[in-house]
């Protein structure tokens, strides 16, 4: 029997089961849908997450911290002080800028309303170099020179609703309120500063580098206020990107400090979040994996079933003089085209739902994108699942390879069946 | 050199633990044109004997020549060859259910990867041949007891078999249709040469063919020329 009439015979007899097909077929459909629209959407997220990384730092930029980064890592048992830069400016080539960033938790005060930001102390002109792209003034100019009380603002903080309905502005009054504890007693200390520059909305996460909900203060003026010498962070500014000096500068950096701080480059917080954003895929793309898998059970399941109701059909294709192997081909057939409609309809589905999904995450994202929403809102980004061609085919393959071996046990028992013995079945 | 030759067959099944001994040594000769009735009441092992003339099944003991092969050495594949060129009619006439009577006796060419014009064409010569001119694309359900074996007489002749198995061929069917089926069955055998054998309990069919073999107790107890 040649390929065409196997086919048209295995058609003919799924089109006269249409519900239980259908059925069948939609389990098919449901597992390929998940895993599409599971591994698309992980794929534009991370997209999206690292696209905000690499807008939030320069390439040629690293971090040094005492602070534990990563899983399983610990802080370091010893402090950096703001000076430190020194040492790292003297000792090492390739290096163009260091500077320290003290940052601390405190509440900024408008009227009756309090927030909590995030504040920062930097050399004003050495983080707008380092940071050229990002800390740009919208509104005012970023002093070279700053007097103690100059305050910069992120444009989350200038415009919390992302509406335009400005509430700080430059040359306004800004007062930052910063608590500390001595023994029992909890002291409140503010700072007043006049606002001198509006940053220009930046997105992205701002992990090290300048954020949408920042407030930077001459590093001067931390050091007092915040009655410190100690650095939560050192910037470095590389003469060039390349990896090599990356690497070199690190491993120095790290020598200088007795190993004892954490040097964080870029490249290697993108390695850190593609690998933990795989694993999670990887994760949701196998419990997607087992829905196929249950819909496989429902295609051997059925396939049993007709087998059963079949035997003496068998039995008579059979004594008409087929071969086993046909008998075999005529039931594979009839799963694979179940699988293969299944699967079709699966990826496109999938690929609506993740489209749809990401317009519901945007929208609730944007809904949440207020003021204080925390340093890590996407601010309404739009995620754009990505259906790569290798997610097609690999749904594809996966959706064909599970319908073949969960299909081959029955028609392997349909095409064994021995004819006398089939045809005297009711 | 005859068409079927059976020696010594034996076929003994297992009914849980107790052995039927359904045929116990049958000797048979078949001669190309030979149009042979084999009688026997119910449980005689005529049902059985056909079907291992039709290589159905196997015999436990014993062998079969058809055109002088053996087919006791014959693979499932070299079986499933062999049947395509013997023509089985059943007693309960086996059809697909949900094809027509046309591509019910296309199915058999279709297995013999015939192509699909000529199978048509011959299907419907032969759907001709037996009556049914008019019923060709009605499905089985829609035809009476006697249309549906003359359509499973019809594809029983699809691959031009070396010869036709008819297990009980009027055993569904009122007499009247019973008769012009025996009808069509000698015209077959006379004008066409097709050898037949028939399983039967009915001694007027018996009397219609050229040759009755009687069956009884898995044993053939005697011959006669009609």
């Amino acid at each position: 029997m040649n390929m065409r009439d196997i086919g048209s015979y295995a058609f003919d007899a799924i089109r006269l089961r249409k519900f239980r097909t259908g059925l069948t077929t939609l389990g098919i459909v449901i597992g390929i849908a998940a895993i599409v629209a599971l591994l698309s959407l992980g794929q534009g997220f991370q997209n999206v997450i690292t696209e905000q990384i690499e807008t939030g730092f320069a390439t040629n930029t690293l971090t040094v911290t005492t602070q534990g980064f990563g899983m399983g890592q610990s802080g370091s048992d010893i402090p950096l002080f703001v000076n430190d830069t020194q040492r790292i400016d003297d000792e090492l080539e390739d290096v163009q800028i260091s500077m320290a960033v003290i940052q601390k938790t405190c509440i900024l005060k408008i009227g009756e309303d309090t927030f909590q930001v995030i504040v920062r102390g930097v050399d004003f002109s050495k983080y707008a170099s380092v940071y050229n792209t990002a800390f740009i003034a919208e509104e005012g100019t970023i002093p070279q020179n700053p007097d103690d009380e100059m305050v910069i603002i992120g444009a989350m903080i200038s415009n919390p609703g992302g509406n335009g309905s400005i509430i700080r502005n430059v040359n306004d009054q800004i007062e930052l309120i910063w608590t500390t504890r001595s023994g029992f007693t909890i002291k409140n200390e503010t700072y007043t500063g006049t606002i001198v520059a509006v940053l220009s909305e930046i997105g992205g996460f701002g992990m090290s580098g300048p954020s949408d909900t920042g407030v930077y203060i001459p590093i001067s003026k931390a050091q007092s206020f915040f009655n410190t010498n100690e650095t939560n962070t050192i910037i470095v500014q590389l003469t060039n990107s390349d990896e090599e000096t990356i690497e070199n500068v690190s491993e120095a950096i790290k020598n200088i400090f007795n190993d004892k701080v954490q040097v964080i480059s870029p490249t290697a917080i993108l390695n850190i979040i593609t690998t933990t954003f795989s694993t999670i895929e990887l994760f949701l793309a196998g419990i997607a994996g087992i829905s196929l898998l249950v819909a496989g059970i429902g295609i051997m399941n059925i396939m049993i079933v007709s087998l059963m109701e079949r035997t003496r059909e068998i039995g008579i294709l059979k004594a008409l003089g087929m071969k086993n192997r046909t008998v075999l081909s005529i039931f594979l057939s009839e799963s694979v085209i179940v699988g293969l409609i299944g699967t079709a309809i699966g990826i496109v589905l999938g690929w609506v739902l993740a489209i749809g999904a990401s317009k519901v995450l945007a929208g609730f994202s944007g809904g949440q994108g207020g003021f204080g929403g925390g340093q890590m809102m996407t601010g309404g980004m739009p995620i754009s699942p990505v259906v790569t061609s290798t997610v097609i085919l690999g749904a594809f393959a996966f959706g064909l390879i599970i319908t073949v071996i969960f299909a081959l046990y029955p028609a392997w028992r349909a095409s064994r069946l021995k004819p006398v013995e089939a045809l005297r079945s009711e | 050199m005859s068409i079927v030759e059976t020696i010594n067959l034996k076929k003994t099944y297992m009914l849980g633990n107790i052995p039927v001994h359904a045929l116990r040594g049958v000797n048979l000769i078949v001669e190309q044109g030979d149009f042979i009735t084999i009688l026997g009441p119910s449980g005689s092992g005529k049902s059985t004997l056909l079907n291992m003339i039709g290589v159905l099944d196997k015999p436990t003991e014993g062998k079969i020549f058809i055109e002088g092969v053996d087919v006791s050495n014959l693979s499932d594949n070299g079986l499933a060859d062999l049947r395509r060129r013997i023509g089985f009619v059943f007693q309960f006439f086996n059809m697909i259910p949900r094809l027509t009577a046309c591509k019910n006796v296309e199915l058999p060419m279709s297995v013999s990867n015939v192509n699909r014009s000529e199978r048509k064409k011959r299907a419907e010569e032969l759907l001709e041949t037996v009556g049914l001119k008019d019923r060709i694309n009605h499905k089985p359900a829609e035809l009476s007891g006697g249309e549906r074996q003359r359509v499973a007489i019809a594809r029983a002749l699809a691959n031009h078999p070396k010869f036709l198995l008819m297990d009980e061929p009027t055993g569904n069917i009122d007499s009247k249709t019973a008769y012009e089926i025996i009808e069509l069955i000698k015209k077959l055998n006379e004008e066409k040469g097709v050898t037949i054998i028939i399983v039967t309990h009915d001694q007027n069919i018996a009397k219609q063919t050229k040759r009755t073999v009687q069956m009884l107790d898995g044993l053939i107890v005697s011959e006669t020329v009609n």
